[in-house]
């Protein structure tokens, strides 16, 4: 009881230790803007917090910001989604089976160097420009992070743990299922976490260059019509979102893997 | 008193007969375990006793199943072992749970994969996991149970599965004394309830004279039989009762002088 006390009020400093941080951090930037040149060339965080509010319902280019920031979410998505879950099949069979492995690991260990928005040029002459380009983009991004940590997980499985089963009268079969998928879980988890932060930044380059809507366009666009303030919107939203989405994963992690020692 | 033959008799449960074990290292062939001769009977509580790291755990590996058997054979109410058998349970030096079970999944995982309806095996569960004490930690998940309860689940998990043949390789090498002495207590109730041969191998002498209806000595490197002793004690057992001590004298000397002689 004493123990979920102490720890709840350091909770509370630290989200106040925090908040200080962010005022300080304001109050240098609306100075600097007052004092220094740096005035010229950036809004100050009074105007940014404006447009920040106004873009809800003042809509830059196509979109309002919400408009944009759900497109970028709806992409990264269904990229996530494709290479997380080709990425933990492979893994999976790359780590339970010494044949695939041997077939596969090669050629997948010269792609894997290779980052996500490095495939831009390539997507577009291949698929044009459009929505799969991105969703295409995003995959390459977080699909090879996906399959060394599924992977990583699938060969370091317990020995003796599958001995245990086996011993208790698990058929061949059933180890896979009862003890390899969930000894993955956990390494898993670790690969969603890392692809996820890479397809966000996959997407945020895809629409830098081949989109007319979305968070990254947004941030561009507002380079090239000298509205920074929009700049400065995009990348708090980008900021924004891109932690709510590892909280809701780190979360989702927590409930999942209540019995790592990993996620306590 | 050193049996070349083992002694069968009609309650014989396992026969060890010409057992021997060899490892490939790299100068050719590591014999472990050497011409191992021994008949246990039916509910017999046996102890494997050594103070070498050698041929104890392989021994017991080999009749769970998890090793393979370079000569002899063992053979379990008649039958060759080949390979796991749902007759042999067995208790792990390391608990070897699975993580991501809870005591309840821990405990009903050898019925469950046997493919035994949620109903009994779910029964049968509960009963180990109170019989075992842990009675409200069923949805606790090994992590958050201390040493002592971790092994307390391994022993129902392996009770659960209904083997006739216990094994336990040193479950409590890892706990501290006191609990040590608790969970000795512990195995020793459970066994007198639930009847079942169990065969248990430590290395230390108190927890082998508390539990043992047979004590036997292995040598060291490679392990050969060295001695039986039959241990006719009353339980449960005084630990500084004069016969107590007078035999845990006579077979401390008895090992500490294979050492000397080394």
């Amino acid at each position: 009881m004493t123990n979920t006390l102490k720890i709840s009020k350091n909770t509370r400093e630290t989200w106040a230790y925090g908040f200080f941080g962010i005022l300080v951090f304001l109050f240098m930037w609306q100075l600097a803007c007052l004092y220094t040149n740096f005035g010229k060339i950036f809004p100050t965080p009074v105007y940014s917090l404006r447009a920040f509010l106004e873009a809800f319902i003042k809509p830059i280019g196509k979109y309002t910001l919400l408009g944009h920031i759900a497109i970028s979410l709806k992409r990264v998505l269904i990229g996530y989604a494709l290479s997380s879950v080709s990425g933990i099949l492979i893994g999976l069979a790359m780590g339970h089976s010494k044949m695939i492995h041997a077939i596969i690991y090669p050629i997948f260990s010269i792609i894997r160097p290779i980052p996500g928005i490095a495939w831009i040029p390539l997507a577009i002459l291949w698929i044009g420009i459009g929505e799969p380009t991105i969703y295409f983009i995003i995959f390459m991004g977080g699909f090879s992070q996906m399959v060394m940590n599924t992977m990583d997980g699938a060969q370091h499985v317990s020995k003796e743990l599958i001995g245990v089963a086996k011993v208790l009268g698990a058929r061949e079969n059933q180890i896979f299922r009862k003890i390899v998928l969930p000894y993955c879980v956990p390494y898993i988890f670790t690969g969603l976490q890392t692809s996820l932060s890479t397809s966000w930044m996959a997407v945020l380059a895809a629409e830098m260059i081949t989109a007319r809507e979305g968070a990254g366009w947004l941030i561009l666009a507002g380079m090239q019509t000298g509205r920074i303030e929009n700049n400065v919107i995009g990348m708090i939203s980008i900021g924004g979102v891109g932690l709510i989405l590892a909280s809701l994963l780190r979360d989702s992690e927590r409930r999942l893997c209540r019995w790592s020692v990993r996620s306590r | 008193m050193v049996s070349t033959k083992p002694v069968t008799t009609d309650k014989t449960i396992i026969k060890l007969e010409n057992l021997s074990k060899s490892f490939q290292v790299d100068q050719g062939e590591a014999l472990i375990l050497d011409d191992i001769n021994l008949a246990i009977e039916e509910n017999e509580f046996l102890v494997l006793f050594g103070a070498g790291q050698c041929g104890k755990t392989t021994l017991l590996k080999m009749l769970a199943g998890l090793e393979s058997i370079t000569d002899g054979q063992i053979v379990i109410e008649d039958k060759p072992l080949v390979g796991m058998d749902p007759r042999v349970g067995m208790v792990y030096q390391t608990t070897a749970l699975f993580p991501w079970l809870t005591v309840m999944g821990n405990v009903e995982f050898g019925p469950k994969a046997r493919g035994v309806s949620k109903k009994e095996r779910r029964e049968k569960a509960q009963y180990y996991i109170d019989l075992v004490g842990l009675n409200s930690f069923e949805k606790h998940f090994p992590v958050m149970l201390s040493g002592g309860m971790q092994q307390r689940v391994g022993i129902a998990r392996a009770y659960c599965n209904d083997p006739e043949i216990i094994l336990m390789d040193e479950p409590f090498g890892h706990l501290d004394a006191q609990t040590r002495y608790m969970m000795e207590e512990e195995v020793e109730k459970i066994w007198e309830k639930e009847k079942r041969t169990v065969i248990f191998v430590t290395n230390n002498i108190e927890e082998a004279l508390y539990l043992a209806d047979r004590i036997v000595i292995l040598t060291e490197c490679p392990a050969k039989i060295k001695k039986e002793y039959k241990i006719d004690l009353p339980r449960p057992r005084n630990l500084v009762s004069p016969d107590f001590l007078e035999l845990r004298e006579e077979i401390s000397a008895l090992v500490e002088l294979r050492e000397g002689a080394e």
